[in-house]
């Protein structure tokens, strides 16, 4: 049947078991655009009788004229004062920084009239920079952090819980009290702790040393639940300096990673990013291109990147590195234990960093232990390519591990050493080690206080909580990861009065609070000038952190790998990264990129443990570990190794609040609390782990089946036009190799049995034939641009920050795991997943322990033959001249055929105010929520107001949406530019080619996606439109749409085998 | 016919009831209709006249009018951006320090300068929420102020004198050079085209504007009645 997965080359494209088997439920997905939706279940009447009361309420509304009044009374607030640069409505751009993990975020904030609204990537610091720093990348935290900050869940008073009960205080009376206590008990700090999250931050280092010269005897301790301890401890060893490794990834040609996952979870990701699919895309313009090989025991979004990836668990990871170590000659190690499948992979890897010589790269990971990291460096010392396809960098000594500090920090304060203590972030009560018992530990220190953004769990442990003030609401700084300084300032007076960490030190050291003054002094930046351009370009270029050079450590010992029946591996959340960002929808409901599971975690296993387990998706398991026990639903991700389960952590938040999960408010958390696993003994992983069944199932919501692409449009379609049109038309790709050695022709590209697409068949006649702007441009809807995109399936790597972009600049709703079950997620932008896997049967693919992923990211492609707009009763939808396929929002009137109709199943529908009920409330069920014309505004929480961007159309319940290429980015530049045209400013009203970035397009840290003028023969669009590897999506409906992909390659070291006989469905 | 005759059908008797009923509701619709359309397009719903009463009585009569201040003074940002700023206070305070500083109409605004607060102003001109007019690009088009807000210059009280419905709009979107005039006398209120001999004033107003039509490159029809145009 047509539906089926598609085959090409051999293996199969699929995005669920489900999806392979061709199962029930997802012939329900496909067939049905509303799935789970049927009209009974909803009415509790019979359909005559709905018609009957529908058409009395039509009557009646005509006669109370509920349209035809005027809308509530607006109000004019001028400015008192003229500020020279602001125009009223027009964006202003602010760099500053946001600090993750200790290492800070390059941004710009846009703020409109004052509310910071979007975050993108600081186009002048390198660590964010895009298309040669015109442009800058956010990664999906930073462009969720603008949610945090109008979050109505943010704590917005200081409390004092000393007493019986708690109340609200003033800061002040936090600063009078713990300072006297400090005076009182704690003689130069004896007996005071302080517990930081990590940072970098010169300003927050220079006042951390201010404290400790006026309070010598404070114990200034730093916990980050994800860190890169054993890098630091690896690169010691090998160098006899603390430091780590700055990557250079495209002066490399051959990368080996060893549990690295620097193209999803690192600091440095954005860069790193940037510079991978640089290297990726040489391929179309050199005869090369680099090639990666993983070695990882979870499936990473950089393993699923890779070219070459080899699951193991994660105890081998040791013996691998000491192999490849061994065969590129390294002496001292040994190259003996491996299996004859690792054997022949190590061989290739080895091979080709021989032949790549100083362009050769091995990176380890922040889950690999420091052994590794130290044989990282003496194979990249012996390729000499320390220098250039990596730099090790010299960072300021810090304690080695993270879990020991906190655990010896509990212990003293288990021991009554510490009288005060100090918690700056973080949420230590929540993610510090399992067996350390921090919580306990905390109820017995004397004066305990916490500076955070929420009333979380570690708040209500102890005696005082400040509110802490937003990055977007204080004066900061920090390092990236190779230590260029990014400069942070605020764009919004603290919306409850909440004060920095450094505005906190500078209370303890007695000093002014003035965090403006602490930032130039810890810059040493006195001059007016320099300061000013500083904070202007959010960069101190040159700070980066000095190299290191030579040392030659002592060999480490490689541990002999586990042979116990389980091996577990903690992971950071690509959604909520240590459970920080538990209360952003966003976050949570942006599927994972591999499981695409949304509002939870999971125990991911493989298909193999699964089945002799007994269990399916969302049965729950029981995991014990080093005498701890987790019960967790368990979720078969194709491609974990045997023998290992990966474990998301920073869920089952319990007082993170109204999304996140709020227990005083009964509202359950969201997934599950993988900490309670996690302990000093068991860090990045844990050996020897028991696995159960355990009692009962737990519903999982992956959207990995939703909005399914039918590759052909049904059995109908095969019937009338033959079954030459068969599948391919999703996803093509093909190596590299074929691809150079065909001389670049986009026919490697074809499925076996193209023909080309259909005739040039136009169902409609557009509103006007314009003459073709010139050849090769389009030749309808081009005047007088003719907008375009082009994705590049090889640079994507399947982040989701385009997707989270997407939903902070087009105002899109967070609607709910209950939603998101019934199909109903609103992302415009969703990133398609493939497995492709090999074998005959569907038994035989299943079973494929190692699965090459394709990530295809897919939102409107404005089709010029759109088939939305045929079966629109009241034109809503409709073409504008220059391409765009409109939504017209304030016309909708909800009949969803559009979304029935549209083969790329692109639209979403609001089927409730989805703004007003909040994901979480579960007030659906109100048909409305007050007055029709009035309902949404009344509703939204008023903070929640100010994050919307006021140049995009907030819709309601019952209106159909979707891409429109951010058409309001398109305006903004189209107005600019005649307005200058006219002025005299520039030669052509046109836009000029780069002057408008859509949204995704800018959050993306691959430049993966393009938008522009195809009418511009020299715009990058157009030539990116006309590479071999372009093609547009289903091409055979004749769609003709405007967005076309850019055929996917890989480098693989052999070949696939050439396809087997395909069956012909 | 056969022995087995039908049963003859017969109107139930509430039939009997159906014709006056149906001459109600013929009746009932004929008033019905009218006073639904009228009310439709009565100026209480088009809000043509809507004149609130703002905290302080601005008389753009006396301002733009008698004084003959450019509109551009006060709205500085007309030409660059979306919006046609409300001057702030300050902009009050360059004349207002020294005229009539101590009047009582101008209570508010010594108030809203010593205290930083600003003045809230009722908006007179308020489109819905769905359509993004901007005024840089009108204005910078040849679209005078006088086209949309009337002659401000003699209101005494500033109130709406167009429909500024979605039909409106439409109009000049399809006939702009029923309004286009040059660029430097957008702001002026009393403009009128060059009258040749022989020519009405609409007669030289369609060549003015066909003139301006093409030299500032406006676009063709098509194009300007796309949603996209105002919507997103």
């Amino acid at each position: 049947m047509s539906h089926r997965p598609s085959n090409h080359g051999g293996r199969t494209y699929w995005q669920s078991f489900d999806h392979l088997e061709d199962a029930p439920s997802v012939q329900e997905l496909l067939s049905r655009e509303f799935p789970g939706y049927s009209p009974s279940d909803i009415a509790s009447m019979p359909r005559r009788r709905f018609l009957k009361l529908m058409g009395a309420s039509l009557a009646l509304s005509g006669l109370t004229l509920s349209g035809c009044r005027r809308w509530p009374r607006e109000q004019l607030a001028p400015y008192t004062y003229t500020s020279a640069e602001r125009i009223p409505g027009e964006p202003e751009f602010y760099a500053t920084c946001m600090e993750l993990g200790g290492v800070a975020k390059p941004l710009l904030a846009k703020a409109f009239d004052g509310r910071p609204i979007k975050i993108e990537g600081n186009p002048s610091h390198p660590a964010s920079a895009t298309w040669g720093g015109k442009l800058g990348s956010a990664d999906h935290y930073a462009q969720a952090s603008v949610l945090e900050l109008y979050d109505p869940d943010r704590s917005r008073f200081v409390i004092d819980r000393s007493g019986p009960s708690p109340r609200q205080a003033t800061f002040e009376e936090f600063s009078a009290s713990f300072a006297g206590f400090l005076k009182a008990n704690c003689p130069a700090g004896s007996g005071f702790a302080i517990l930081s999250e990590a940072s970098e931050s010169p300003s927050v280092l220079d006042m951390k040393n201010r404290l400790l010269a006026a309070m010598p005897q404070t114990r200034w301790v730093e916990y980050e639940p994800l860190s890169n301890d054993n890098e630091l401890l690896g690169v010691k060893q090998a160098t006899g300096k603390a430091g780590r490794a700055v990557l250079k990834l495209d002066q490399a040609d051959v990368v080996v990673s060893f549990e690295g996952d620097f193209l999803g979870i690192h600091p440095a990701q954005v860069q790193y990013a940037n510079e991978f699919s640089r290297a990726r895309r040489a391929a179309d313009t050199q005869g090369r291109m680099n090639r990666l090989f993983v070695i990882e025991s979870t499936f990473s979004l950089t393993g699923s990147n890779a070219d070459e990836r080899l699951p193991v668990r994660p105890s081998r990871v040791e013996l691998l590195a000491a192999a490849l170590a061994s065969e590129l000659g390294i002496p001292g190690v040994s190259g003996s234990g491996l299996e004859p499948s690792e054997k022949e992979f190590i061989a290739a890897a080895a091979h080709d960093l021989r032949a790549a010589g100083s362009r050769g790269l091995v990176v380890a990971g922040a889950g690999a232990s420091p052994t590794v990291h130290v044989l990282a460096y003496l194979i990249n010392s012996a390729l000499k390519s320390i220098g250039s396809a990596v730099t090790y960098v010299q960072v300021p000594d810090r304690p080695a591990s993270h879990p020991a500090a906190i655990a010896a920090l509990a212990q003293e304060m288990r021991a009554g050493g510490v009288k005060a203590l100090l918690i700056l972030g973080g949420n230590p009560a929540f993610d510090a080690p399992a067996d350390v018992d921090f919580s306990r530990a905390l109820g017995g220190v004397g004066l305990s206080a916490h500076l955070s953004l929420y009333m979380n769990e570690t708040s209500l442990a102890c005696k005082w909580h400040v509110p802490r003030a937003h990055y977007l609401e204080a004066w900061g700084d920090g390092r990236s990861w190779d230590g260029t300084i990014a400069t942070a300032q605020p764009l919004i007076e603290p919306l409850f009065g909440g004060k920095s960490v450094i505005e906190v030190l500078a209370m303890l050291c007695g000093e002014q609070i003035d965090g403006q003054a602490i930032v130039r002094r810890a810059l040493q930046l006195q001059d007016d000038a320099a300061w000013r351009k500083a904070i202007h370009d959010g960069v101190i270029p040159g700070t980066s952190y000095p190299p290191i050079s030579g040392g030659t450590g002592s060999m480490p010992q490689v541990a002999p790998a586990s042979t116990g029946k389980f091996e577990l591996r903690f992971v950071g959340s690509y959604s909520v990264y240590d459970g920080r960002f538990a209360n952003l929808g966003w976050l949570q409901e942006l599927p994972d990129p591999l499981t695409r599971l949304t509002w939870d975690n999971a125990a991911l296993l493989s298909k193999k443990d699964a089945d002799a387990l007994g269990v399916k998706n969302g049965d729950m398991i029981a995991i014990t570990a080093n005498g701890r026990t987790l019960e967790i639903p368990a979720f078969i991700l194709p491609g974990t190794p045997a023998g290992v389960i990966t474990l998301p952590v920073g869920f089952g938040r319990r007082n993170a609040g109204s999304v996140g999960g709020a227990e005083g408010a009964g509202i359950a958390p969201a997934g599950f609390d993988v900490y309670r696993l996690r302990g000093t003994d068991a860090w990045y992983f844990a050996q020897d782990a028991k696995v159960t069944r355990a009692a009962g199932t737990y519903k999982l919501i992956s959207t990995q089946d939703h909005h399914l692409i039918d590759d052909v449009g049904f059995k109908g379609r095969e019937v009338r036009v033959g079954e030459k049109f068969r599948s391919g038309r999703i996803v093509r790709e093909a190596t590299f190799r074929a691809y150079y050695e065909s001389g670049r022709q986009s026919n490697v590209f074809h499925p076996p049995d193209y023909h080309g697409p259909a005739s040039r068949l136009q169902l409609f006649t557009p509103p006007t034939d314009y003459p073709q702007a010139d050849p090769g441009a389009p030749d309808l809807f081009n005047h007088p641009h003719a907008w375009g995109m082009a994705i590049d399936m090889t640079a994507c790597i399947g982040c989701g920050a385009c997707a989270v972009a997407c939903q902070a600049e087009n105002n899109i709703a967070v609607v709910g795991k209950e939603m998101v079950e019934l199909n109903r997620e609103m992302n415009w932008l969703r990133i398609d997943r493939y497995f492709k896997t090999a074998g005959g049967s569907v038994e035989e693919k299943r079973n494929d322990p190692n699965p090459q992923v394709v990530f295809q990211p897919m939102m409107c492609v404005q089709c010029e033959n759109a088939p939305c707009e045929q079966v629109c009763p009241v034109a809503a939808t409709v073409h504008d001249t220059e391409g765009l396929n409109t939504m017209v929002y304030n016309r909708c009137i909800g009949t969803r055929y559009c979304s029935n109709n549209c083969p790329y199943k692109v639209r979403r529908f609001n089927y409730y105010d989805y703004h007003a009920t909040g994901p979480r409330s579960g007030r659906y069920r109100m048909p409305f929520l007050n007055w029709p014309d009035r309902q949404q505004k009344d509703q939204i929480d008023p903070l929640l107001w100010m994050q919307f961007n006021p140049e995009v159309t907030v819709r309601m319940r019952g209106v159909m949406e979707k891409c429109t290429y951010c058409t309001q980015r398109i305006a903004a530049a189209k107005i600019h530019a005649r307005n200058e045209w006219k002025q005299g400013k520039r030669p052509s009203p046109l836009v000029r080619d780069g002057e408008i970035v859509t949204a995704c397009q800018q959050a993306c840290p691959t430049e993966a996606i393009v938008f522009g003028n195809l009418n511009d023969s020299g715009s990058v669009v157009r030539k990116w439109q006309e590479n071999p590897r372009a093609y547009a999506v289903l091409d055979d409906l004749n769609t003709r749409p405007r967005t076309r992909y850019l055929a996917k390659l890989r480098n693989p070291v052999r070949e696939p085998q050439p396809p087997a006989e395909e069956k012909h469905h | 016919m056969s022995a087995t005759t039908r049963k003859r059908f017969l109107f139930p008797r509430w039939a009997n009831y159906a014709l006056p009923a149906l001459i109600v509701m013929v009746l009932g619709g004929a008033l019905y209709v009218p006073t639904v359309v009228t009310f439709g397009f009565s100026t209480y719903t088009t809000d043509v006249g809507y004149a609130p009463i703002q905290p302080i009585p601005y008389s753009h009569a006396l301002h733009a009018g008698e004084l003959g201040i450019d509109c551009r003074y006060c709205h500085s940002t007309v030409e660059k951006a979306g919006f046609a700023a409300i001057p702030s206070t300050q902009v009050c305070m360059n004349c207002h320090t020294n005229i009539r500083s101590t009047s009582e109409k101008l209570k508010p605004l010594m108030e809203s300068w010593q205290t930083g607060k600003p003045i809230e102003w009722v908006k007179v001109h308020d489109l819905p929420d769905y359509a993004y007019f901007n005024h840089s690009a009108h204005v910078n088009a040849g679209v005078g102020c006088v086209s949309c807000h009337g002659r401000v210059d003699t209101m005494e009280v500033v109130y709406q004198a167009e429909r500024l419905s979605m039909s409106w709009c439409i109009d000049c979107h399809r006939n702009p050079e029923k309004h286009l005039r040059p660029r430097d006398q957008v702001t002026n209120m009393k403009y009128q085209p060059e009258i040749r001999e022989g020519e009405t004033l609409e007669a030289a107003q369609l060549r003015v504007g066909r003139e301006l039509k093409e030299k500032y490159r406006i676009h063709d029809e098509q194009y300007m009645i796309a949603c996209s145009t105002c919507h997103r």
